[in-house]
């Protein structure tokens, strides 16, 4: 009796231990490209549905495209490459998006539309200066206190 | 006796007075309140509207940058529009529509029921004399635009340059648009997409129609739609593209120089693209 007592206690032990010790908390994020963000971290995670409708919005209707929070802008800074330097879909299995929407079960409709890979490079052309400069202006953003 | 009675004329004419005056000052005090009321959130508002056009979000953040920014976006200055000379346009030639489809990234599947056509390549023939015609038609970006007035949600919209658009955030796929435009300028996403363009996102279950190349029109710099350009590269130049609101820019004065008409001019929908030589 006094055994049993004894082995249950020790596995109650060990299993604590295996849990605080194998603690990766929440899903593992990949990191994104860069320094920060355009906006910290917590705040992103709560927001970024919002602040992208929002955009979506400014940009569909307003016609305004140069805001911080664009899906392009997501999808070039967080979107990985594969051996052969191809881009992986963001919202792959083990990427940036799906990693934290599977650990939430929360699915994702942004890329039945989207391009959940920035756009092949076209050299000259008018986009990749654009963007270019949206690139400017989101550090810009970044560098502010 | 009579002197004692209250006459009961005078007798309203004191109740009714005495409502009125209790119904001045009760409008007064409304009027003050109200004023008050609107100045208050004007004051509050006004910080937001000013600090950032549009995205009050930004603000939020305290992003300075983007307060320094100027307010930019559509405006009702301008009308966007599309003039297309059909005696330049020749039969056969697809250019516009290639030039369309390279930059929206639509894909070709070779099922002309389901494909997407923002641009229809039509060839005329009359029947009597044998002259022919060859003409593209897009969507005419209607000032009433039909289809506007009949979507469900408010998807199809009318910015305020003029361009006819598909919000397909809100587009629910119902197509009643489809039916309504008389030129059968918009199409439905009938299978998945894959590989979108960043500057174009479609997908399964929305309708979509020519754009104008919003994207490039936003953009300031590249002004001219895609199918324009594609004409010109073909040596065409059939397509012009400017402001309809500025009578000085070349489309306008082409317009009055040929007099250039709408397609079913009779359904009075005054379309933003016109056509010569039809």
């Amino acid at each position: 009796m006094t055994n049993t007592i004894k082995f249950v206690l020790l596995l109650l032990g060990l299993s604590f231990t295996w849990v605080s010790l194998s603690g990766e908390r929440g899903p593992v994020i990949p990191q994104g490209k860069g320094e920060v963000c355009v906006a910290d971290t917590d705040f992103m995670r709560r927001n970024h549905m919002d602040l992208l409708v929002h955009q979506g919005d400014d940009t569909v209707i307003r016609g305004l495209r140069e805001g911080p929070f664009s899906m392009a802008d997501c999808v070039d800074c967080h979107v990985r490459h594969d051996d052969q330097g191809k881009p992986i879909r963001i919202d792959a299995e083990g990427e940036f998006c799906s990693t934290c929407h599977e650990y939430v079960a929360v699915s994702i409709d942004c890329f039945t539309c989207h391009a959940a890979v920035p756009d092949a490079k076209e050299p000259g052309s008018a986009h990749n200066n654009d963007h270019e400069s949206d690139k400017n202006h989101r550090h810009r953003l970044a560098e502010q206190p | 006796m009579s002197d004692l009675a209250p006459d009961p004329v005078s007798c309203m004419d004191a109740d009714f007075e005495h409502n009125t005056k209790a119904n001045a000052a009760r409008r007064r005090f409304l009027q003050r309140i109200g004023v008050m009321g609107v100045s208050a959130l004007t004051a509050s508002s006004l910080p937001m509207n000013v600090s950032r056009g549009g995205s009050l979000l930004a603000a939020d953040i305290g992003s300075s940058a983007a307060s320094d920014e100027p307010v930019s976006g559509v405006s009702s200055e301008r009308r966007w529009g599309l003039l297309i000379d059909t005696s330049k346009c020749s039969a056969g030639c697809d250019a516009c529509v290639r030039g369309c489809h390279e930059e929206h990234g639509i894909g070709v599947s070779g099922n002309d029921h389901t494909d997407a056509q923002w641009i229809r390549k039509i060839d005329l023939e009359d029947n009597d004399s044998g002259e022919t015609m060859s003409l593209p038609v897009m969507c005419q970006h209607c000032e009433t635009a039909p289809c506007v007035d009949v979507c469900p949600t408010g998807a199809s919209f009318k910015r305020a340059d003029g361009v006819v658009l598909v919000n397909k955030h809100t587009c629910i796929g119902c197509r009643y648009c489809m039916l309504a435009c008389p030129y059968k300028a918009r199409s439905y996403i009938h299978e998945p997409v894959t590989d979108q363009l960043s500057r174009a996102p479609r997908g399964k279950g929305t309708v979509e129609s020519c754009t104008l190349c919003v994207h490039r029109i936003d953009d300031g710099q590249n002004l001219q739609p895609a199918c324009a350009v594609a004409c010109r590269k073909d040596a065409h130049s059939a397509i012009v593209f400017g402001d309809l609101n500025n009578p000085d820019s070349e489309i306008s004065k082409s317009i009055r120089e040929h007099d250039a008409k709408q397609v079913r001019a009779d359904l009075q929908l005054n379309t933003a693209v016109r056509y010569t030589g039809l």
